[in-house]
């Protein structure tokens, strides 16, 4: 069993695009131990969503390895890649996260679902996980009837309701105002923290940036530098 | 349990956007009612022409012998005890083959003759009890009465025919034709009554006379050209027609037809009118098909991010078209159930007792033998309501699969850029 939620090794992600190819990631080598909290600062263009994709299997290295866990990722077919995002790792996008057919309490069960888990299991996990972000009450309710934050305390209870891996989240206050951006990460801290879940944000965000415990700055599809604040987990001694 | 989270997640997309859901299924629903609609007239149509044409010739189902569908001559026709083993077989037949009357009919071309006119008329000789529930020239009656079992002597007359000839009912005329014998003989008759149909091939050129006085006219004692059977529904005449043809196998003497064999132009009558009707139902499924692909791909265009968030979820590209292709399923199916009871309610509610065309055309119009009703009584075939809605949802299938191919090939990555 490996310590690192991910990794990668020189991974390369080039876009063939004219007059030339954009090289949107660059030889990415990168460890997230397990429990991290991490975020990956840049300025637009830097290549942080790709690197995200690239993590999650949306999208294929041109060049290089990624592992999730001891899972190398790289060479997987579309199935097992989809089987590998079920079962291991959890998303949060920037908006529009979930699925408008479905409740609050369906959106958040439903890798659970998909993975089929008894009803009774789902239900229980997902009842625990709103009441610990607050989201009691409103599990009926569609998205169209949820405020911004709220949405995006329900994708974060998707995310990590199945215990992934690895919780990768593009972005995830870049749409909230602060209070609720406060709010919602101190509901991704908690759950790192007692959870153990690994996150790791792609972000602009000023208080993501300093709430990780570790900070990756990407420029040009490289990594520019790699700050390390704190102990990958909380249980962890400082360095 | 993954296909049924599949099949949730598409059941609750068609009721998402209710207002494109009902418009799509309301263009599947209008085609496959109008399709039902267009299809019991036509067929009811097509009931009618076959109805009036084999009542006036040769029955849904003629017996004769073999070459006297293509010679009409008296030298091929079925002795009697040919004709005593196909009344027996008729006789056998299982009643639920609906076999709803029968009568043997002696025919033979000749000339009537009166002193005003000689005209070639076609002489048949009938039983006059069976022959009046048969053809029912009775309801034609324009003068005097029809035939009745005691006459001999007596003939019914086109109207047509009696003014060429100058005759009226009770006047005297001869008729000429060829006997068994080749030998040409006269008869001498008397008019019983006239009829007129919209036919004018029989109101200018039709006889009838007792089959006893033709066949003593002719030497063709106790013999007859066909035997003429009506068959309701007369969806039934192939299995008549197979049942008989087995009982009479024995004797190569004796053949068994179906009326689309002894009124080949009805057949083709038929045929046509059919070939225009499928072309009208292609265009109508070329729209619907249309209708329906327009419906879901754009659809599947406005919620690329979506898809992008399912794939994120775990699913595959194939299950994330198989969401879509089911969509358009669950729409075509429901439209399928609703465009039928439709259908069925527009065409029985409304037209059961028939569409009048008489503003159309006139009320006297014929081919092929056949009466035209300008009046058409809508007939339901279940083998055709259900082939309208196989192609419905053949069509609803077919359409589907382009927009759920595009959704399953998304790149997932692409996906997750667009805004909804």
């Amino acid at each position: 069993m490996t310590r690192f939620a991910v990794r990668t090794e020189d991974v390369w992600k080039v876009y063939p695009q004219e007059p030339e190819p954009v090289q949107a990631v660059r030889g990415l080598t990168l460890e997230v131990e397990s429990g991290d909290f991490v975020a990956m600062a840049g300025p637009s263009g830097s290549g942080k969503t790709t690197v995200l994709n690239l993590l999650g299997g949306l999208t294929d290295a041109t060049k290089g390895r990624i592992w999730i866990g001891d899972e190398e990722l790289t060479g997987m077919s579309e199935r097992e890649r989809a089987r590998l995002r079920l079962d291991r790792i959890g998303f949060v996008f920037q908006a529009y996260n979930l699925l408008p057919v479905l409740t609050a309490l369906e959106n958040a069960e439903f890798t659970l679902l998909l993975r089929g888990v008894p009803r009774e299991e789902r239900h229980a996990r997902v009842h625990a996980l709103f009441r610990e972000i607050g989201m009691e009450g409103l599990a009926d309710r569609r998205p169209g009837r949820l405020s911004g934050g709220q949405q995006q305390r329900v994708a974060v209870a998707r995310a990590v309701v199945g215990d992934p891996a690895l919780v990768l989240a593009d972005e995830p206050t870049a749409n909230l105002d602060s209070a609720t951006s406060d709010a919602l990460l101190d509901t991704m801290e908690r759950l790192n923290r007692e959870h153990g879940s690994t996150f790791v944000f792609s972000t602009h965000d000023p208080r993501v940036m300093e709430r990780a415990r570790r900070l990756i700055t990407l420029v040009d599809g490289q990594i520019e530098s790699d700050e390390r604040r704190a102990p990958a987990r909380a249980d962890l001694p400082a360095p | 349990m993954r296909a049924f989270v599949l099949l949730r997640l598409a059941a609750r997309s068609v009721g998402r956007n209710a207002r494109r859901s009902i418009l799509t299924a309301a263009a599947m629903v209008i085609g496959l009612a109008l399709l039902i609609f267009s299809r019991a007239l036509s067929d009811g149509g097509h009931e009618q022409w076959i109805e009036s044409a084999v009542r006036m010739g040769s029955g849904h189902v003629a017996i004769q012998a073999p070459r006297y569908l293509e010679t009409g001559k008296i030298e091929h026709r079925l002795e009697r005890d040919q004709l005593g083993r196909a009344v027996e077989a008729i006789e056998a037949l299982d009643p639920e083959l609906g076999v709803v009357a029968w009568a043997p009919r002696l025919s033979v071309s000749g000339l009537a003759s009166s002193a005003a006119s000689a005209l070639p008329v076609r002489v048949e000789g009938v039983d006059p009890e069976r022959e009046a529930t048969f053809s029912q020239f009775e309801g034609e009656l324009r003068d005097g009465r029809y035939l009745e079992p005691d006459d001999g002597l007596h003939a019914f007359v086109g109207v047509e025919l009696a003014r060429r000839l100058d005759l009226e009912v009770g006047n005297r005329f001869v008729l000429t034709a060829q006997t068994a014998s080749g030998e040409v003989e006269g008869q001498l008759v008397r008019v019983a009554g006239t009829f007129r149909t919209a036919v004018s091939e029989l109101d200018e050129g039709l006889i009838h006379v007792p089959i006893e006085t033709v066949r003593a006219w002719l030497g063709a004692t106790g013999s007859a050209t066909t035997v003429a059977i009506l068959v309701d529904p007369s969806m039934r005449t192939d299995e008549v027609v197979d049942a008989l043809s087995v009982s009479l196998e024995s004797d190569p003497d004796i053949r068994v037809l179906g009326w689309r064999e002894s009124t080949p132009d009805l057949d083709s009558a038929v045929r046509i009118d059919d070939y225009g009707d499928y072309i009208f139902h292609i265009i109508l499924f070329a729209i619907i098909a249309l209708a329906i692909l327009n419906a879901v791909l754009i659809s599947v265009l406005g919620r690329r991010r979506e898809f992008g968030i399912l794939r994120a979820m775990g699913l595959t590209g194939f299950e994330t078209g198989v969401v879509v292709f089911v969509e358009g399923l669950l729409l075509t199916a429901a439209s399928g159930v609703v465009g039928m009871v439709l259908g069925f309610a527009i065409t029985w509610g409304f037209f059961r007792d028939g569409l009048d065309f008489s503003g159309l055309m006139s009320s006297e119009m014929s081919f092929s033998g056949s009466i035209i009703d300008p009046v058409i009584v809508p007939f339901f075939q279940l083998r055709q309501v259900l082939v309208s809605v196989y192609f419905i949802l053949v069509i609803g299938s077919l359409a589907s699969l382009y927009p759920a191919l595009r959704a399953s090939r998304l790149d997932p990555a692409d996906a997750m850029k667009f805004e909804q």
